[in-house]
């Protein structure tokens, strides 16, 4: 193995400790010194800027964009925000579905002073958005009967993937579901959903 | 009792893409440092490197910010955006550090045979000199040194993050550490150095 040959074969420096070719080439031998002295100086350098970073403000800022970005001034940030999600749109529906059977009042007083999470699912019971689809096992659930209310609610994305509904990777980071509310049976069913 | 297993950065995009603040905050606390040398290593300036380091998440932040599993890892893709960000920058003349040449043939590394001791380079003075050649490599030698030799990227994420194969990382960090251990020695001995400086094209 001639050097051209070595040079071109070895893929990391620390493959190589103790290859023939260094004990029998003094010059390959000093120039992979210089490598290891190199290395040993690149950790050196990074060593020394270990603690470099950015300066806290920039975490403040990208903080209030994503605030800003998903409109959650008022989201109690945990780990725990899903399942607590999944109970917000429950929660959210069955006010929902308060609202709609005392319309006649205010529906602010129907709103309880509950958790701060519930104001994550926003109540939209007169969205008339365009384009809600079917969930599969849903399909003519509700088409003739009469004594059913449709709900539409605003839920966070999280809800639906906690809900285990489908969602298109990277898409919506809230989604509307329309629930079918039996009164008489005390029944609720979640019977389309929309992605904006 | 275990502790809980860390978080993927994909696990992480995904609650955060569900609205997840924590999860998002737990990613910047992650790669932010890494990003922010990186600029600040490229661009030489404060200033750059915090304004680059925003942009990366605030890019993330976008729906359409375009990242794809399947092409490399999430740390990989963000320092892609950070080195676009960068050479931006550089290109609007606004960083310390001068454009350089972009060519992969600007020089010949391992011309010299240095016989003679480089300068300690784990000592102040070394790591100094280290710091300053790598600033003066030209910008594609600088990227990939300070990515792979600097920030202990592999050269999976480093290809991502450049945009070339990983062959070409490899070559790249070879041509580079040969351009920074002629520089070190040229900066031990001036004047020996002044016969090594016009690079010797070999035609193999
Ligand atoms: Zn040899």
């Amino acid at each position: 193995m001639n050097c051209q040959e070595f040079w071109s074969t070895i893929p990391e420096l620390g493959d190589c400790e103790g290859h023939r070719h260094l004990l029998e080439c003094p010059a390959c031998a000093a120039r992979m010194n210089r490598h290891r002295e190199l290395e040993a100086g690149f950790r050196a350098v990074a060593a020394g800027l270990r603690r470099v970073e950015a300066p806290p403000r920039v975490e403040a800022r990208l903080r209030s964009a994503f605030r800003r970005q998903t409109g959650s001034e008022t989201i109690a940030s945990s780990r725990r925000w899903i399942p607590v999600a999944t109970w917000a749109a429950a929660f959210a529906a069955m006010f929902a579905l308060a609202a709609f059977l005392v319309r006649e009042r205010q529906p602010a007083a129907v709103v309880p002073p509950v958790q701060r999470t519930i104001e994550l699912a926003m109540l939209q019971p007169q969205a008339d958005y365009e384009g809600f689809i079917p969930l599969p096992n849903a399909a003519g659930l509700v088409a003739d009967e009469d004594d059913v209310n449709l709900v539409r609610v605003e839920v966070p994305r999280s809800a639906m993937i906690a809900l285990g509904l489908r969602l298109q990777r990277h898409r919506a980071r809230r989604a509307f579901l329309e629930l079918a509310v039996w009164p008489e049976k005390e029944e609720l069913r979640c019977v389309s959903q929309l992605l904006p | 009792m275990t502790s809980a297993p860390v978080e993927t950065d994909d696990e992480l995009l995904l609650r955060m893409q569900s609205g997840d603040e924590e999860a998002f905050l737990t990613l910047y606390r992650r790669r932010q440092a890494g990003l922010f040398r990186f600029a600040l290593h490229m661009s030489g300036s404060m200033p750059v490197a915090e304004d680059v380091t925003q942009e990366v998440f605030l890019a993330l932040l976008r729906e359409d910010c375009g990242f794809d599993p399947d092409r490399g890892t999430l740390s990989g893709y963000l320092f892609g955006i950070a080195r676009k960000l960068v050479l931006r920058h550089l290109e609007r003349g606004r960083s310390h550090v001068a454009l350089d040449t972009d060519s992969d043939d600007y020089a010949q590394p391992e011309l010299a045979v240095l016989d003679d001791p480089l300068l300690d380079l784990t000592r102040r003075e070394g790591i100094d000199a280290l710091r300053r050649a790598v600033q003066a490599l030209p910008r594609r030698y600088r990227e990939v040194v300070v990515l792979c030799d600097l920030e202990e990227v592999d050269y999976a994420d480093a290809a991502v993050a450049l945009g070339c194969p990983i062959g070409t990382v490899r070559s790249r960090l070879h041509r580079a550490r040969g351009l920074l251990l002629e520089k070190l020695h040229q900066e031990r001995n001036p004047r020996q150095a002044l016969g090594t400086l016009k690079p010797v094209r070999c035609v193999s």
